[in-house]
């Protein structure tokens, strides 16, 4: 055989790339799981967007965000949810650390405890915590009191909701925590920390946090979603949080609900994303060989 | 006195004793190495020394203080890990400078060796890349610095080179030791490769089963091994029974064939069945010159491995191999022919009882 028409031939040829081909069955269900997810939220807006007969407007939108109320129980829910990262982020991060590090036989326990929230209904939490709090904390077997209830009290109350939150977020933040260190060689890093002079709090917070930066991010961001939008706890304690203000406002109103129905998918939407776009780049920046 | 002595260091982990009464005396500027299969307590031991593991009895004193019970970040030791070990988030020269900045040592004394220590290792040009931008070799290299930067009293690695491929190994073993030669550390090597051991240490401590066997110079340990462990991990090694027929001019039967050893006989008489061991490059062919013991073999096999040529042979009913230097003018015989190899009286050394 020629040889230059062989290599003609394959000049001309080349093969063209294979293109993937995606069942049919698969489009079929992505886009009824789509329209499952999509439909109601578009029912939601075009429903917020009617608050004028025959017309589009933002005026739900507009009246919602005039409301001061809504000012006040929003910024007041995002402080919340930032106490709850926080407390959270002191709270599981050291026991996460801890457990991998010197306890992996309370593995197994913390992850069941880690797991109770999703079976105790927050309605049983919050009774529990009023039954406590509600009566002064004293000295065993004695009548001298520690400390007032925290019910009666903002700042007590406020203690309480936060730590509410925290076990509600618990199953989230812990294991955001968790996993992000099972991708960190950390019993080699606090080794490695400790040769060269390092303690315990240098350890976690200029090599552990900053290894789990992205883990620590999803955890925070299911949290404040979890916050924001927590109405069972917000109510029976009595505070002033954003589920309760929108759970009431859907009692009398019709539009303005839907509006901020739609604002916080929004929000819940943007803390996904973020969570995507921090995670994607965690691989390479962290343990990497 | 010794710069780092561990006395009757023991480390009992359930019933099991990783590490049994260990003893050496370390002086400053010493390389030694920690030599074994896994499992033998080489790494138990270099982690009792960086403060890891604390030890079940026995006492570590470095430069004449107590350091037993004392925690790691107190031992002032720089350590080198099997998996590098660097801070994912922290660039090289961050890495490097971690310990200083631990120490609260001024910016201009951590630039200053940082830089220093990023000349010594070959990474100038990658001092502002973070540890996934690296190769392997390149990240021990960072291990290495960001441990020395410290200026620590004794350098621990810990198998350093097992997750590199070969041919870094060998140029990496070197730089590790002329940079130890060069700044005069104290270091403590573990590794299971006798290679590594015999090239670059001062020193190698044999361990077995959390015993040392040994502990010897490279030469010693090779030439004189003193149990048959050791004779058969390091190098390798032609090994047989044979029976004392006279204690006093060193005379053994190896099956009817006459061997003569230096071998000390103290407690061994006639009679006696005991395992005997020539290394491979211990014989040469009788042609050349013939020394104490002259053996009458058979030629089994030739292997050609470049700078040497390994003969399989057949003295009487026992297999040996003989290693020998390639050169253009070697005559080498056939195979099948009858030849006379040789060997000194010194190269048959008796490794204890007989086995079955």
């Amino acid at each position: 055989m020629n040889l230059a028409k062989v290599q003609t031939l394959s000049k001309t040829s080349k093969p063209k790339p294979q293109t993937r081909r995606i069942p049919v069955w698969s489009w079929f269900w992505f886009i009824l799981g789509a329209l499952y997810f999509i439909l109601p939220l578009y029912a939601t807006l075009q429903f917020s967007l009617q608050m004028k007969r025959d017309q589009i407007t933002l005026l739900a939108y507009q009246k919602a965000f005039e409301d001061p109320q809504f000012i006040k129980t929003f910024t007041y829910s995002n402080i919340l949810a930032l106490a709850t990262i926080v407390a959270g982020i002191v709270l599981f991060v050291p026991t996460a650390y801890w457990i991998r590090l010197r306890l992996p036989e309370a593995r197994r326990l913390t992850e069941f405890i880690t797991f109770l929230p999703f079976v105790v209904p927050a309605i049983i939490l919050v009774f529990g915590m009023i039954r406590i709090y509600s009566t002064p904390v004293k000295i065993p077997f004695t009548d001298i009191e520690l400390f007032q209830p925290l019910t009666t009290t903002h700042f007590g109350t406020n203690i309480l909701i936060v730590a509410g939150y925290m076990v509600l977020a618990m199953p989230y933040m812990y294991r955001s925590v968790d996993i992000g260190m099972r991708t960190v060689d950390v019993r080699t890093l606090t080794e490695a920390a400790q040769s060269l002079g390092a303690n315990w709090f240098t350890i976690i917070t200029r090599v552990i946090l900053p290894n789990i930066r992205a883990s620590l991010l999803s955890g925070a961001l299911l949290t404040f979603a979890i916050v924001v939008g927590e109405v069972t706890l917000a109510s029976f304690l009595g505070v002033n949080a954003f589920g309760p203000y929108l759970f009431l406002l859907g009692q009398h109103l019709a539009y303005q609900p839907a509006a901020l129905s739609f604002v916080t998918f929004l929000l819940t939407w943007m803390a996904m994303g973020l969570i995507q776009l921090f995670t994607g780049g965690q691989g390479q920046a962290t343990g990497a060989h | 006195m010794a710069y780092l002595t561990l006395s009757h260091i023991s480390k009992q982990f359930a019933e099991t004793y990783a590490v049994e009464d260990f003893n050496l005396d370390i002086d400053k500027g010493e390389f030694v190495s920690f030599l074994g299969p896994s499992g033998c307590g080489k790494t138990t031991t270099l982690r009792m020394v960086a403060g890891f593991e604390i030890p079940t009895s026995g006492r570590i004193t470095l430069d004449g203080a107590d350091i037993t019970n004392k925690a790691p970040n107190q031992r002032h030791v720089g350590m080198v890990f099997q998996s590098y070990a660097l801070f994912p988030n922290m660039t090289v020269s961050q890495n490097i400078g971690f310990g200083l900045r631990v120490r609260k040592a001024s910016e201009a004394e951590i630039k200053e060796r940082v830089k220093e220590m990023v000349s010594l290792v070959n990474l100038e040009k990658h001092a502002d890349k973070y540890p996934f931008q690296l190769s392997g070799g390149q990240q021990q290299r960072v291990s290495l610095a960001r441990a020395l930067a410290i200026r620590p009293n004794v350098l621990l690695l810990d198998e350093p080179l097992s997750a590199l491929d070969a041919k870094i190994r060998v140029s990496l073993r070197a730089e590790i030791r002329s940079i130890q030669r060069r700044l005069g550390i104290t270091a403590i090597f573990v590794t299971h490769d006798q290679e590594e051991a015999l090239s670059i240490s001062d020193r190698i401590v044999v361990m077995y089963d959390g015993n040392v066997e040994q502990v010897g110079t490279p030469f010693d340990i090779y030439n004189f091994p003193r149990t048959p462990f050791v004779a058969n991990f390091v190098g390798s090694l032609n090994t047989a029974n044979a029976e004392v027929t006279d204690t006093e001019k060193g005379l053994l039967n190896m099956d009817g064939v006459q061997l003569v050893s230096a071998a000390k006989m103290d407690g061994l008489k006639k009679g006696d069945k005991v395992r005997i061991a020539i290394r491979p490059e211990r014989f040469s062919f009788a042609s050349e010159g013939k020394k104490a013991n002259v053996l009458d073999c058979q030629i089994e096999n030739i292997t050609f491995l470049g700078s040497v040529v390994r003969v399989h042979i057949l003295v009487g009913k026992t297999k040996f191999t003989m290693d020998t230097f390639n050169y253009p003018s070697l005559a080498l015989p056939q195979i099948g022919d009858m030849v006379q190899v040789t060997c000194s009286k010194e190269a048959v050394l008796i490794l204890g009882e007989a086995t079955s």
